[in-house]
């Protein structure tokens, strides 16, 4: 699924109009009008509510590159990466709540930012510990060191340790104001949404251009046959520690992100489920494709909101109001036959559907 | 002295219900290839249906049973609607599906029977324990260890003795050979699937009547993960020692590492100690070593 078809007529005269991003007139003015949707229609004209389903696709959307590129792109199966954006998201309420930061940093609000980039290695550092193993094991034993990845780091560090710092007990409560970018204080759904839009862009830009670097070609050889790859003289090892570090680092940064969003953070927020939810949206989204990520995000989020409005409409009755109370539980069942549906009748994801649209209207009228 | 003793009596008596867990586990992959993730909550679900059936006054013993028939026929199901269709995909997609049936048989299960601990009443086994010597036993451990060996011996005869056994040993074997001597590869996975589901529905039955039952039940279901790479994914006699083996640790990081540390040791050090032995021995005491060419 990698080359879409250019339509008749566009010829490339020079390699860097070959490597281009956006090789036609119609491209660029799609994607500019996709950034004019995205950076002024919505937060213009959307409402609260549709924000804080935007925050949240942001979200899934950051942490779910990091699973793309371990799994799509490098090969790696991990099943605990909710652990990694955890130890983003602790590492930098700790700095926020306690480092001693001098007075003109927090004033120009660089406190945050700069904790977020701290976080961000320091889930990136982590995640290569839990990626030690892949250097000796593979497939689905490295499946176990990741989810030994999730109950040792959440279930266990986090709950029992780094929750008792400072004595706050269970949930590290952020006080307002404490969350500053620039001249900025976030606390309001079109301030996390803007940030939620830097954060992505850049981070997809960051891994579509890693993807068609040597590092990512290494990648998607290791994923594609790990022994001709050695064969071939790339550094197995070294590229998979690469290839955890930066899923970490981009762990880190959702979870850094997403605590400007809460009030307060607790272990509650990076269960297992969220983990294997990541995994979810990858593959519905489709495997080894950027887009997929993206595609995958929006449909579970919008999927679960409107099951959500679902069951708020028969509130009256009373299973509906038996499901509204345990819709939790309900959820959990929606995302499970979800994935089983999709991995059944469509194992090649919404990116794979989105392709072949491009190429149809590409190539139309003569499609062959 | 007296504590490690009894420490470890009573791991060896939980490691029998983790080893029940187990076989049905390594039976999957064995016959099927299929790692399966969904065993804590089919353990749910042979838990809480033979706890119903108990409530409503039938004896423990055909409460058991009316599971293990639910058991199969579940079994029977799962397997033709979700994994018949996935034979020869990816370890990925595989693993995943069963991810997905986890969180659908998890879901359905806390929307039918809520999520409140739920304890077997009247107690299905006597409460005062038993003295052997110093060492003190809860009846409900010798009874479960008891039940799950004899389940064990039933399952291992089955395979050796019974003309199905055999067919899903050849197929576990090499399915080639097996299918072209006219053993169907179809009826084999649904076999392995129902045996299973009621191997794991009676562990969660007696892991139900030890501490009560409620969600975290399921949790076993993870367990049963240690305790397979410890004896390899594709031994069933690993998969007894590696039960065991794995009650037994866990019982003795609770005796004697739960004052150390901050709670929780004894969920994460099967963990723990599964990650520090796949680095030495990832293919576990009896697996087979795969040699990959490419």
């Amino acid at each position: 699924m990698s080359t879409t078809w250019l339509p008749c007529g566009v010829y490339h005269q020079d390699y860097k109009h070959d490597q281009g991003w956006w090789q036609t007139k119609f491209i660029k003015t799609k994607m500019i009008l996709l950034f004019v949707v995205l950076f002024i229609v919505i937060p213009v004209f959307a409402d609260s509510y549709s924000l804080s389903v935007c925050n949240q696709i942001g979200y899934t959307i950051l942490g779910a590159l990091g699973v793309q590129l371990l799994i799509g792109f490098c090969g790696q199966i991990t099943l605990g990466h909710a652990a990694f954006l955890a130890v983003g998201a602790y590492t930098s309420t700790l700095l926020i709540l306690d480092f001693p930061w001098p007075k003109f940093m927090m004033d120009f609000g660089i406190a945050y930012p700069i904790s977020i980039l701290i976080a961000a290695f320091a889930a990136g550092l982590w995640s290569v510990l839990f990626g030690l193993p892949c250097a000796r094991v593979k497939g689905f034993y490295l499946i176990l060191t990741t989810m030994a990845a999730q109950f040792i780091t959440v279930d266990f560090l986090i709950t029992g340790y780094v929750s008792q710092i400072g004595g706050r007990g269970q949930a590290f409560s952020l006080p307002p104001g404490t969350i500053k970018v620039g001249p900025w204080i976030i606390d309001s759904d079109i301030k996390v949404y803007f940030m939620m839009l830097v954060l992505v862009t850049g981070c997809v830009i960051m891994v579509a251009n890693l993807i068609r670097s040597r590092i990512g070609r290494a990648w998607i050889a290791i994923r594609d046959n790990d022994i001709s790859a050695e064969v071939m003289g790339i550094n197995v090892i070294k590229y998979k520690f690469s290839a955890f570090f930066v899923a970490g680092f981009i762990g880190g940064i959702a979870g850094a992100f997403w605590i400007s969003n809460l009030a307060a953070i607790s272990p509650e927020h990076f269960p297992w489920f969220w983990s294997l939810w990541l995994v979810g949206v990858i593959l519905i989204g489709g495997v080894g494709s950027i887009h997929g990520t993206i595609f995958g995000s929006i449909f579970m989020v919008v999927v679960m909101e409107v099951l959500q409005l679902t069951v708020m409409g028969f509130v009256d009755t009373s299973w509906g109001e038996r499901l509204f109370t345990d819709f939790l539980f309900l959820k959990e069942a929606a995302f499970g036959l979800a994935i089983c549906v999709f991995m059944i009748f469509e194992p090649k994801g919404l990116a794979y559907r989105w392709w072949q649209m491009k190429n149809y209207f590409n190539l139309w009228p003569f499609s062959y | 002295m007296d504590l490690f003793f009894m420490t470890v009596t009573t791991g060896i008596m939980v490691g029998g219900i983790y080893a029940l867990v187990a076989l049905g586990w390594v039976l999957i992959y064995k016959c099927s290839g299929v790692l399966n993730l969904a065993m804590g909550e089919m353990t749910l679900i042979g838990a809480y249906v033979s706890l119903s059936f108990y409530a409503m006054g039938i004896p423990f013993l055909l409460a058991l049973f009316f599971s293990l028939i639910i058991g199969l026929i579940l079994g029977v199901i799962t397997e033709r609607i979700f994994l018949d269709k996935l034979i020869g995909e990816p370890v990925l997609t595989v693993i995943m599906v069963t991810v997905g049936l986890s969180f659908f048989f998890k879901g359905i299960v806390e929307l039918i029977w809520g999520t409140d601990t739920r304890v077997f009443s009247p107690p299905v086994f006597p409460i005062e324990p038993i003295h052997f010597g110093n060492i003190i036993i809860g009846r409900v451990y010798l009874w479960s260890f008891v039940a799950a060996m004899i389940l064990l011996v039933i399952f291992v005869c089955f395979f050796k003795y019974t003309r199905w056994g055999l067919a899903m040993q050849a197929t576990a074997d090499d399915e080639m050979a097996a299918l072209s001597l006219g053993v169907s590869a179809r009826f084999v996975y649904a076999a392995a699937w129902a045996i299973a589901f009621m191997a794991a529905g009676v562990g969660g039955t007696l892991l139900g009547n030890i501490n009560g039952l409620n969600i975290s039940v399921g949790y076993l279901g993870l367990l049963v993960l240690p305790a397979v790479v410890l004896g390899g994914l594709n031994s069933v006699p690993g998969a007894i020692v590696g039960g065991i083996a794995i009650g037994i640790l866990q019982n003795l990081c609770g005796a004697y590492l739960d004052k150390y540390f901050a709670g929780g040791v004894k969920e994460v050090a099967p963990f723990v100690f599964m990650v520090i032995f796949l680095l030495f021995k990832p293919h576990g005491l009896w697996g087979w070593e795969r040699i990959e060419r490419v």
